[in-house]
């Protein structure tokens, strides 16, 4: 996957927000791979911030439905993983002072 | 892999319909306080009045929103999917209907309680089926499915106590156990059921609102065994008549509560967010009420002013651990339902609102505050018998619990 790609579709993301947070899921480094394969498809391999999340259905359709208008997509498949397990460090500069966390 | 029911899937308006008739319950059941509050101060408790307002307020208002909280809650718990959505509105219309008669036949006539508590009870049953099906396909059984079950246990002995109690007053059967039935009925309701509820989803939820991470869970064992060997002993005492296996159960049931404040107290230290919500910090200081309460029961039991304590202290108990948890959380869930429901299809697409702007936040802590302060003043007012004071809190409880009914509902506007 080219990177001008891969940056579109880490925009698309950031439009994918965790509505309690009120930060999208990039910002708070839910995001840990993306992967294409010879047909176009992609694979997102995420975490959440809480096993058991109630928003974990809607997060997903959500980030299918984001990658939905990129044109080189064919076809979205979302992993949810919980190992590495998520944690402070993968959130960005920005998630963390809008949490107020140091 | 992605299991798939990963995620809110129960139909939103299953848990909506429990929820709008509670708050309907809770406006319905002040009003009724509110016009019978003389002889409450008087010391009688248990008259048709505030048999009926009490049932409103516990069937009506805690468990209606108990259910409808664990049809969108033990889904994404216990990464399991409801048994039946659609029995469980046919268990909202039986259990509705159950309780909106029982209440009104405890006000108009208490001898003809029974069909309508049968109905109730029905719809109960129909719900537990409903979460042992549910909970049976939970593939890894962990520590909040043995609260969680307890709790079930407890609600459905509390329910056929109940139904106990009323043919006992109606055949006069059993007369010497009715006290032990009626202080058993009361435990396993309050305790038993609302108390074990409230600690197994405080696990999933107290982390999940405050963005706690890599906190222990081990105190949560020593919890359950001590509230639960807590609650049998206590419950024992009320049949065998010891004081002294009384008071160990009291104590217990203190230990147990005050590790559970203790563990959450940890994993609140564990969070990220460090900001907690408002509503949220509410329920969190529910539990330093309850916890208060506990202690002060345990005190009181070794005085002879128990037996005149006790009545207010179930109140507060109810009111301030109880309920206040649960408005607590009512308001992070409701906002979050809505949510779900109206914008989680344009999200990724469109600007939608985040949970925070779904509610008034400014409206919260005045209502919680004066609700609290309030059930402060009513119980003072039934230690001192003072009406005046008994009328003045019960006003103000009433206008808040309104305002706060209403406050919740104006999230739908939204």
């Amino acid at each position: 996957m080219n990177e001008e790609l891969k940056e579109n579709i880490m925009g698309a993301l950031e439009l994918v927000i965790d509505p309690e947070l009120g930060i999208d899921i990039v910002n708070l480094g839910l995001i840990y791979d993306l992967e294409m394969d010879d047909e176009s498809n992609l694979t997102v391999t995420m975490t959440l911030t809480a096993m058991g999340c109630p928003l974990a259905g809607t997060i997903v359709d959500q980030v299918k439905r984001a990658l939905a208008d990129i044109p080189e997509i064919k076809d979205v498949e979302v992993n949810i993983v919980w190992n590495p397990p998520w944690n402070k460090d993968m959130m960005s500069r920005y998630a963390k002072i809008a949490l107020g966390i140091r | 892999m992605l299991p798939q029911n990963l995620g809110s899937e129960t139909n939103i308006k299953l848990p909506f319909s429990f929820i709008i008739f509670s708050l309907v319950a809770l406006v319905v059941s002040q009003a009724l306080l509110l016009f019978n509050g003389q002889m409450m101060t008087a010391g009688s408790f248990r008259i048709p009045a505030i048999w009926s307002a009490a049932h409103l307020l516990i069937l009506g208002w805690a468990l209606m929103v108990a259910m409808g909280s664990m049809y969108q809650l033990v889904p994404v718990a216990f990464l399991t999917k409801i048994w039946n959505e659609t029995f469980g509105f046919i268990q909202f219309f039986v259990t509705g209907t159950g309780i909106v008669l029982f209440a009104a036949a405890l006000y108009w006539s208490p001898q003809h309680a029974m069909i309508p508590g049968t109905l109730t009870l029905l719809g109960i049953l129909m719900f537990l089926l409903q979460m042992v099906l549910t909970l049976k396909a939970q593939a890894k059984p962990n520590i909040l499915t043995a609260f969680v079950g307890t709790a079930l246990v407890c609600l459905f002995l509390t329910i056929a106590l109940g139904i106990t109690l009323i043919y006992c007053l109606k055949s006069g059967a059993a007369a010497d156990y009715y006290q032990a039935i009626f202080k058993s009925h009361l435990l396993l309701g309050l305790t038993g059921w609302f108390t074990l509820l409230i600690f197994g989803f405080s696990y999933k939820m107290v982390p999940m609102f405050s963005l706690s991470h890599g906190f222990p869970m081990v105190q949560a064992r020593f919890v359950f065994s001590f509230y639960v060997s807590g609650l049998v002993m206590a419950l024992l005492s009320f049949f065998t008549e010891q004081s002294l296996l009384l008071k160990t159960g009291f104590f217990f049931l203190l230990v147990g509560f005050s590790i559970f404040s203790w563990h959450i107290s940890i994993i609140i230290k564990k969070r990220l967010k460090k900001k907690l919500d408002k509503p949220f910090a509410f329920a969190l200081s529910a539990i330093g009420f309850g916890n208060i309460i506990h202690l002060s029961a345990f005190i009181l039991l070794w005085t002879p002013g128990f037996k005149d304590l006790i009545g207010p202290l179930v109140y507060t108990y109810i009111l301030l651990w109880i309920i206040l948890s649960i408005t607590g959380y009512l308001y992070k869930i409701v906002p979050f339902l809505w949510w779900t429901f109206k914008y989680s299809k344009e999200i990724g697409k469109a600007k939608v609102p985040v949970l925070k702007d779904m509610m008034n936040d400014r409206i919260i802590v005045p209502v919680l505050f004066f609700f609290v302060a309030s059930v402060i003043v009513i119980f003072f007012a039934l230690v001192l018998k003072s009406v005046i004071l008994f009328n003045i809190g019960q006003s103000v409880a009433s206008i808040t619990f309104i305002v706060m009914a209403f406050s919740i509902i104006s999230v739908l506007k939204k």
